[in-house]
């Protein structure tokens, strides 16, 4: 992880970066429980209609990694994060959430484990008839936690996806950047420390593509949060590689290209094909991979 | 997969609905602002139909047996046979027919879209039972709407067959009305409160069933709140012919 001598933080504006962002930036990392990987997937399979979705999956995400998971469509990437929240059941193997088997959870231990997990579902998933507040609220409302402090929290984590403005419209009067954005505001209520991408950026023009990618790499680089970014598209595998987000002496979270200063070792490629994993490793040793199908995936042809 | 099979799978996961459902009831958070929120869409946003079916049904069936009764000379009979009619029968099945073309479908196809769009699983992800947030309220409000509509449908169908009777046959007022009086027993009033008690139970579960199992996108949406809307209908019709013979049984209502 990067560090960085200390910054004046009351000299950054509030708009940037949270406190708690700042802090565990600078903050020296001394956990001795950061051996335990965020998530654990241990030859997990999982049937449906008779075809393999998953076959003998196993992986490990460490804390503080994103570990980006890359394939074509049907070969069983949204599966996998939904396996993660327990909202699908696998038919055999294990699955570990902060080292603690989930595979087992019913409903009411699964909703637990949740708590800690941030979700952003490819399209958004926001509640129609709540407004972009009362969506970001949800989670917070639910717990009954008063108006007051629901409000500043919600403020906060509309600001950190840049939308604040948006907050009393409605989530048919958004565009799908907007709405990814609020998902995002909303799966980080309450600072989870794992957060799950499920292509966040399907369907969006490349600028809004590129603020949900430097959103998962705020995540990443400066909140320590571990993450599962599943995408196909070759541009958000670029940006979350080559690139991490640090903030400079005027307070400003500003992304740097990694090279001879720094080398990123907190994002690992998992490529998927048919349920399987075909590829695990640094996105280097992935464009260097001799596999023909990995080849067109990335090349497009 | 035989029929037999997916009959008692279907049963199973409806009876798991319910049973989770009702034990969320019991457990905090309660969502009772949202029960009072369902209470008013579909009690209060269904008067209107239940006002329309329950008159012209008591206007029509004065209009059908006028003829009958006057042919036997038992005129003096009419809002007897209206008014048992209605409570007994027609008022909760017309009113639960009702519900189930306004409610069921509006229940199934919002729980649906949010099947497919994903929302169910987003509010489990923020660490929220849909089935007590969503299910619950809904079956509960049903269940108390239901048997407020049907008593309404009662008084303004037996209203209808006043009108028709007074103002189109040109009856004395207190005939109707005395004939309704002297025939109506309190068994008959119990029963016709109890049934709607057990469609309202049968059609919210059928409901958020059938709406939270759809799969298949938009064109699903629509299988699943047409198949909703058969199911609770048909159900609805069966229950009423076991519910009035168990109630016959266990009032003595049988003559």
């Amino acid at each position: 992880m990067m560090s960085q001598a200390s910054i004046d933080r009351s000299e950054r504006p509030d708009n940037r970066v949270s406190d708690r962002a700042a802090e565990s930036t600078f903050r020296e990392v001394d956990d001795s429980d950061r051996a335990i990987p965020a998530i654990e997937f241990r030859n997990v399979t999982m049937i449906f209609d008779e075809r393999k979705i998953l076959n003998d999956l196993s992986f490990k995400v460490m804390k503080g990694e994103t570990k980006i998971i890359l394939g074509g469509s049907g070969c069983g990437k949204s599966t996998t994060i939904k396996l993660v929240l327990g909202l699908l059941k696998p038919d055999s193997g294990q699955i570990l959430v902060d080292g603690e088997d989930v595979t087992e959870y019913d409903e009411t231990d699964m909703m637990k484990v949740r708590k800690k997990i941030g979700m952003i579902f490819q399209e958004g998933a926001l509640f129609d008839s709540l407004s972009v507040y009362e969506n970001v609220a949800f989670k917070l409302h639910e717990q009954g936690v008063p108006e007051d402090d629901v409000e500043g929290e919600v403020r906060r984590m509309l600001r950190f996806v840049n939308l604040e403005d948006a907050i009393d419209k409605m989530p048919s009067e958004l565009s799908g950047g907007m709405r990814r954005r609020v998902g995002i505001a909303r799966a980080l209520v309450g600072d989870p420390k794992i957060v799950m991408f499920d292509e966040p950026t399907a369907g969006l023009d490349p600028p809004t593509a590129r603020t949900i990618c430097e959103l998962a790499m705020k995540l990443r680089d400066l909140e320590d949060v571990s993450s599962i970014f599943v995408t196909h598209e070759m541009n958000n595998l670029d940006y979350l590689t080559s690139e991490y987000a640090v903030v400079n002496e005027a307070g400003e979270v500003v992304f740097e290209k990694e090279g001879e200063k720094l080398c990123l070792i907190n994002s690992k490629v998992l490529m998927m094909r048919d349920g399987q994993v075909i590829f695990s490793g640094t996105d280097e040793t992935l464009r260097k991979a001799d596999d023909p199908y990995i080849h067109r995936f990335l090349r497009g042809h | 997969m035989n029929i037999a099979t997916r009959f008692l799978l279907e049963l199973q996961e409806m009876s798991l609905l319910v049973g989770r459902a009702a034990r969320g009831l019991f457990r905090k958070p309660r969502y009772v602002p949202e029960t009072i929120a369902q209470m008013d869409s579909i009690g209060v946003g269904s008067l209107t139909i239940i006002l329309l079916t329950g008159f012209f049904t008591g206007g029509v069936l004065t209009l059908q047996t006028y003829q009958t009764l006057a042919s036997y000379g038992a005129v003096d009979q009419l809002g007897y046979l209206v008014s048992i009619s209605l409570v007994r029968e027609l008022g909760p099945v017309l009113t639960a027919l009702m519900v189930t073309g306004r409610v069921v479908s509006a229940i199934s196809a919002e729980l649906g879209s949010m099947v497919v769009s994903e929302q169910i699983d987003a509010m489990r992800a923020l660490g929220t039972d849909p089935i007590r947030k969503l299910v619950a309220p809904r079956i509960l409000a049903l269940i108390i709407t239901l048997p407020l509509l049907t008593l309404i449908a009662d008084v303004v169908g037996i209203g209808g067959g006043w009108a028709v009777s007074t103002f189109l046959f040109g009856l004395p007022s207190a005939m109707f009305t005395n004939s309704v009086r002297d025939g109506i027993t309190t068994d008959d009033i119990i029963g016709g409160i109890i049934k709607p008690l057990f469609f309202a139970f049968l059609m919210g579960t059928i409901a958020c069933r059938k709406g939270l199992k759809t799969e298949g996108g938009t064109v699903g949406v629509g299988r699943s709140t047409t198949s909703a809307v058969v199911m609770a209908s048909i159900i609805v019709i069966i229950a009423d012919f076991i519910l009035a013979r168990a109630l016959q049984l266990v009032l003595g209502t049988q003559k």
